[in-house]
């Protein structure tokens, strides 16, 4: 079970008085794809792309202008815990230490206290805070914080992970060992992600397809699949290879949207004038 | 500031401080040092100016006075009283504070029919309203407890307002996208994380009744009380009674601030490192 449908998806925020959206903003019109199940997918994309819109839809955080997304065939109506959510800003509960954070979830489904007790070993144990169970997520580091993160996504066990640039706020060391880490989790749990990132080298290493979202509205102007053999090397060429490809799309999809061919994005395209 | 969170990797750093005793025997060196001076000082000006030991007693009456209301027990039924009526006021203030001071934070409806009123009460000082207490209720129990409930409720419920209010809207998503909702959403999200702003809510509201207690059993006669004792012991030229009073008003007054308030304060604010100043 795993598997993220998303169909005709369309996102527009209506005009607004007083703000910069005077006639509205059309962020995406038709967005259609599938993550398989057990499949790696991300999505990337200049800023302002509209690929955390995506991922927030798909968590029900937030609701499309019209099209749908099934998790399992389901049609998702609003929050819920066969998603799990990984956030770029940790959204830990400070309040809570990593073993409790870890365990919200299991507490909202009332999984009993010993079962409980067992998943959060295990979890803590997966992510690598085994040490650090007891502790209150202001006494870790950037990079534990987001293992915390990560640890209650996959806590609930949900059919599908989604991660918004978990590891955007990051240094590049620690976002590199946050990135093999994931890929050991991913290789031993296998689950379905849907990864949203705006690093290349962060997309190919990590998953089995790329999706470029570009233009304005925005759609998918490309979808790539990365078949190399892991766990990867980036120094490899066919890996190097990847990220070109994908650098060339990327700025090739963002030209399109400007008149020139230079300027990224002026100011957001109208619905009508 | 907050700098242990950059120390994670290094918990073992806590080790490398001086022991607890000698650095709270160090404080106290410091804290010893002024007040011994103050005594002494004392004691030569009120032996040495001449000036009347009604006025200006030397230590040894405080002292004595402070030894004879303890045995003759006036100085417990006095500290008893006085934080009866602060315990209950506290208590009873503090849950309709914190109530709808997080119903505030939490519904647009309810910030908008209380905002109003509540900024408009707090602009009035809880002792002015002692003239209408006692013309409700007399010169009773009642007359004084009423100002204090309302003067901690006020300040609780305003602390309480703006702690849930400030949540970061972060939490509130990550808690919608785990299974919170409604009332788990209330207990598990919303009122932890309003809890630093909370606890020194209470902390302003205790410290704003302890005031007003002393003045309210200035006014109202109840059978005890410190604010009642400082009053008569005036009205009978005891002032040795009066300078010992106010010695154990700001020795409980402090004690109790620190030890029970502070501590709770750093229990959750220094935990869980959600940066507020403690002063």
């Amino acid at each position: 079970m795993g598997e993220l449908r998303v169909e005709r998806l369309k996102k527009h925020y209506p005009a607004r008085r007083g703000s910069g959206h005077r006639t509205g903003l059309r962020v995406f019109d038709d967005v259609t794809f599938t993550v398989g199940e057990g499949e790696f997918v991300s999505v990337i994309g200049a800023s302002g792309c509209g690929k955390t819109t995506v991922l927030n839809l798909a968590a029900g955080l937030d609701t499309p202008s019209g099209g749908s997304i099934f998790v399992d065939g389901r049609a998702v109506t609003g929050p819920g815990l066969d998603r799990g959510i990984v956030f770029q800003e940790f959204a830990l509960f400070p309040w809570l230490t990593v073993a409790e954070n870890i365990a919200f979830g299991l507490k909202s489904m009332r999984v009993p206290g010993e079962q409980r007790k067992r998943t959060v070993a295990h979890i803590v144990d997966l992510v690598g805070l085994k040490q650090f169970a007891d502790y209150y997520p202001n006494r870790l580091s950037g990079g534990m914080r987001q293992r915390v993160g990560l640890g209650r996504a996959l806590a609930i066990n949900p059919s599908v992970l989604l991660m918004d640039e978990p590891f955007g706020a990051l240094d590049s060391v620690t976002r590199e060992a946050m990135q093999n880490a994931l890929a050991e989790i991913w290789i031993e749990t296998r689950k379905t992600v849907l990864f949203i990132t705006h690093d290349i080298r962060e997309a190919v290493f990590l998953s089995d397809r790329v999706l470029l979202l570009a233009g304005r509205p925005s759609q998918i102007v490309l979808d790539l699949p990365i078949d190399l053999p892991r766990p990867r090397g980036r120094h490899d060429a066919s890996f190097q290879e990847k990220e070109r490809n994908l650098e060339v799309a990327l700025r090739g999809g963002s030209s399109q949207t400007g008149d020139s061919g230079e300027a990224p994005a002026p100011r957001e395209k109208t619905v009508s004038h | 500031m907050n700098q242990s969170g950059y120390m994670a990797k290094s918990p073992t750093d806590d080790d490398l401080e001086p022991p607890a005793w000698r650095r709270l025997a160090k404080d106290a060196y410091y804290v010893l040092i002024p007040i011994v001076v103050v005594l002494v000082f004392w004691q030569m000006f009120a032996k040495m100016s001449g000036i009347s030991p009604v006025l200006f007693p030397p230590l040894e009456n405080i002292w004595n006075a402070l030894v004879h209301t303890a045995t003759e027990g006036t100085l417990w039924a006095d500290l008893g009283g006085t934080f009866l009526r602060l315990f209950k006021a506290v208590a009873a203030g503090s849950v309709i504070g914190t109530i709808i001071g997080a119903l505030m934070g939490y519904f647009r409806d309810w910030e908008r029919a209380f905002v109003g009123p509540l900024n408009f009460l707090l602009a009035i000082p809880g002792t002015a309203l002692f003239p209408l207490t006692m013309i409700w209720f007399g010169l009773t129990e009642m007359a004084i407890l009423s100002i204090l409930i309302y003067e901690v409720s006020l300040t609780v419920m305003a602390n309480t307002w703006s702690g849930v209010k400030s949540i970061d809207v972060s939490l509130i998503r990550a808690a919608r996208a785990f299974g919170a909702n409604g009332a788990s959403m209330f207990w598990r999200v919303l009122l932890p994380s309003a809890m630093p702003s909370i606890i020194s809510g209470y902390r302003l509201a205790f410290s704003r009744a302890w005031r007003i207690v002393i003045i309210a059993e200035m006014l109202v006669s109840v059978s005890a009380g410190l604010g009642y004792r400082l009053f008569w012991a005036r009205e009978f030229f005891q002032t040795e009674i009066v300078y010992a009073t106010l010695l154990t008003i700001g020795i409980t007054g402090l004690l109790f601030e620190r030890l029970v308030l502070r501590s709770a304060e750093a229990m959750t604010v220094n935990r869980w490192g959600t940066v507020r100043e403690l002063e």
